[in-house]
């Protein structure tokens, strides 16, 4: 442990880079060690970066891949090492990169929890203090003594999560998943890293998910090809990087409407039977889920609808299944336009509406979009079922209506905006 | 003087971390000890008695070939077969070690690749499965041909000899992660070295002419000293003192070049 000394400073890097070797002949790499002449061409990775972290601060990490994130995170977890610079990290660091991976598949899931522990640094005594929090949180007991061979992909995951999340880090890394596995635990995990969040541990968070990145993050760090692009408040660089991802889409992104077109047409013979009821398979699992959406326009149910610019009125009614060990989920609404970019979205955590569920757990809620106000195009709706929080997804809902909009007017743009014209 | 002070820091660290490497880790060794015996032994009738059996029944072979068969008993004496048994389990740990030692790296990259690993453990895996196995079975072999006071020598003779063998580990892990012919060459390598030590004759049976070896190879040394030691002989002091500075001489190169090699592992593997 490295005692950087510098008040509640936890991750220091000044100037750290990393570059990957390449050598022509394996031999090549043996002489430069040995005569220190250099015999390899190199690609930089990660180019020098320098970042102070406080103790307890949310870090975000976005850009496409091949960035630099995982990188990043890698020099962070311990498992690259610098080629340049000075990384210092004042505090134990669990990372949630590749879960289950020093699992031995012969040893039992006792054993696993012990290698993995001691992997980590823990003593069997602090092992032996957290094994029944960890087993308990993976909810395997039973399979604890039988070998990990033998265990189905979600308790190996449940497992490695559980034992990551309770070696007591000082410092969490998260590669792209805030929750692990489906169902119960997918929540359970989330509630988890929320709690390292509330407890004051210094998390860093690397995601594709803006939204989330945007909730949950204190500062931002945007890589594009191994360079910070941008840092700061995640309001503003999730709004420089949306940006940047919708000129790039722009260039190289096939339209959704082709992709749309074919599902739809695919979606409708599967309508007349469904009704609109949910199309995505719901897991068997104790969460909330959405038991039906439901699309009018102009009072006309239908799963694909002609819509009048400015003139016709759009209601979506989401009915969904509480769970009483819960608290009562959010519904969040998005409308995709036919090149995959997001137009617009509403959600009830963010216009502050609470939802209510009866005594058989079940709720509705219904949202009305009066007088249409995109222009000609074709967009799509997505519903999501959200924590109560708005930011632990349980369900996704893809295309449960696609709106065909005309105008009659020759205005351009995507949407015509409340307006008034005075004559002076 | 800096460098006076670099060198003096360097040979502390190739004396301390590499050996206390086991101590400093004693609980990531020991479940590593476990995965390796889980791999080994998993689904087997007799489990974790065949690491043992194995070069006991080896032992058992040669017994029966030299002492049976080719009846050196009456050739070279009663003493023969007692001598060639007890420098042959010794030999077998240290050319195992070796072997191994050439996938090191590769054999455990799905550890050190995936988390926070200490690389400083790998050589300490190298020799503490083999320490486990051949103790025993020295300590076995040297109470049924010995008695029970060569027995209880017997106990240090196999820690001694990897301790010992320390840096020979760190170079053929670096050298059979770069040069893959190494790991091919090492076993053929071995064979010979192995009849250039006194192991299947006595040191007085080799020609004058090339008794050279026997003061060249190290290995040498070993075979007179674990005899010296399990009959109760006097030390060859000249021995322990040629083996002791070989290693002092070779371990902090080899400890440096595997410090050096660290960067390049996470990457390579």
């Amino acid at each position: 442990m490295v005692d950087i000394g510098f008040g509640n400073k936890v991750i220091s890097l000044i100037g750290v880079g990393k570059s990957y070797r390449s050598y022509t002949r394996d031999i090549d790499r043996a002489l430069e060690i040995l005569t220190g002449k250099v015999r390899h061409y190199q690609y930089d990775a990660l180019q020098p970066l320098s970042l102070q972290v406080a103790k307890g601060e949310v870090i975000g990490v976005v850009g496409k891949n091949g960035a630099g994130k995982s990188t990043l995170l890698k020099l962070l977890a311990g498992t690259l090492q610098p080629s340049s610079g000075q990384l210092e990290i004042n505090g134990r660091v669990s990372a949630i990169l590749e879960l289950g991976a020093s699992f031995h598949p012969e040893m039992t899931g006792h054993d696993n929890v012990y290698l993995t522990c001691a992997i980590q640094g823990l003593s069997r005594q602090e092992t032996a203090a957290a094994y029944e929090a960890i087993v308990n949180f993976a909810g395997i007991g039973e399979f604890m003594q039988r070998p990990v061979k033998t265990y189905s992909s979600g308790m190996v995951m449940r497992l490695a999560f559980a034992i990551a999340t309770h070696v007591d880090p000082d410092i969490l890394i998260i590669d792209e998943a805030l929750s692990v596995g489906d169902g119960v635990f997918a929540r359970r995990s989330f509630d988890r890293i929320m709690e390292f969040r509330q407890a004051g541990k210094t998390i860093f968070f690397c995601s594709h998910s803006l939204y989330q990145v945007e909730a949950l993050c204190d500062r931002v760090l945007w890589l594009d090809g191994g360079r910070v692009r941008a840092e700061g408040a995640p309001a503003k660089v999730i709004t420089a990087y949306g940006d940047f991802l919708q000129q790039e889409s722009a260039i190289v992104q096939p339209p959704l409407v082709t992709a749309t077109a074919t599902a739809t047409a695919e979606a409708e013979a599967e309508a007349a039977s469904t009704a609109n009821t949910v199309a995505t398979p719901v897991a068997a699992q104790a969460v909330p889920r959405v038991m039906a959406v439901k699309v009018r326009v102009d009072g006309t149910e239908a799963r694909v609808h002609a819509v009048q610019s400015g003139k016709s009125r759009i209601e979506v009614e989401v009915r969904f299944l509480s769970v009483a060990a819960l608290p009562v989920p959010s519904v969040g609404l998005v409308i995709l336009g036919g090149d995959g970019r997001y137009v617009a979205s509403m959600g009830t955590v963010n216009d502050g509406i609470a939802l209510r569920a009866g005594a058989d757990l079940t709720g509705s809620v219904m949202v009305t979009l009066p007088d249409f106000p995109l222009l000609k195009g074709c967009y799509v709706i997505e519903v999501y079922l959200l924590c109560e929080q708005g930011l632990h997804i349980y369900e996704r809902v893809r295309q449960v209506a696609e709106l065909n909009v005309e105008q009659r007017g020759l205005e351009l743009g995507i949407v015509t905006l409340p307006h008034q014209w005075q004559v002076l | 003087m800096t460098f006076l002070l670099r060198l003096l820091r360097l040979c502390a660290d190739s004396l301390s971390i590499p050996l206390l490497a086991p101590v400093k880790h004693r609980a990531l060794v020991r479940m590593l000890v476990q995965r390796e015996i889980a791999s080994r032994t998993s689904g087997t009738a007799l489990g974790r008695l065949w690491p043992l059996l194995q070069p006991a029944l080896q032992i058992l072979g040669f017994w029966f070939l030299f002492a049976v068969v080719y009846d050196m008993r009456n050739v070279r004496g009663p003493g023969f077969a007692q001598y060639m048994l007890l420098s042959m389990l010794p030999w077998l740990c240290f050319s195992e070690v070796l072997v191994r030692a050439t996938g090191l790296f590769r054999e455990f990259s799905p550890l050190f690749t995936r988390s926070r690993f200490p690389l400083e453990v790998l050589p300490t895996m190298a020799l503490v499965m083999p320490m486990l196995v051949y103790t025993p079975v020295l300590v076995l072999t040297a109470m049924w041909l010995l008695g029970l006071v060569a027995a209880l020598k017997a106990v240090v003779v196999i820690p001694l000899l990897l301790v010992w063998t320390l840096p020979l580990v760190l170079l053929c892990a670096v050298a059979g992660l770069f040069v893959r012919d190494f790991g091919q060459a090492l076993p053929f390598v071995l064979t010979l070295l192995m009849y250039l030590t006194p192991i299947l004759y006595f040191p007085d049976m080799l020609p004058a002419g090339m008794r050279i070896w026997l003061w060249l190879n190290p290995m040498s040394d070993w075979m007179l000293l674990i005899h010296a030691w399990l009959n109760g002989g006097v030390l060859p002091l000249e021995s322990v003192a040629r083996l002791l500075a070989l290693w002092l001489l070779l371990l902090v190169p080899c400890w440096l070049w595997f410090r050096r090699t660290e960067l390049h592992v996470r990457e390579l593997l």
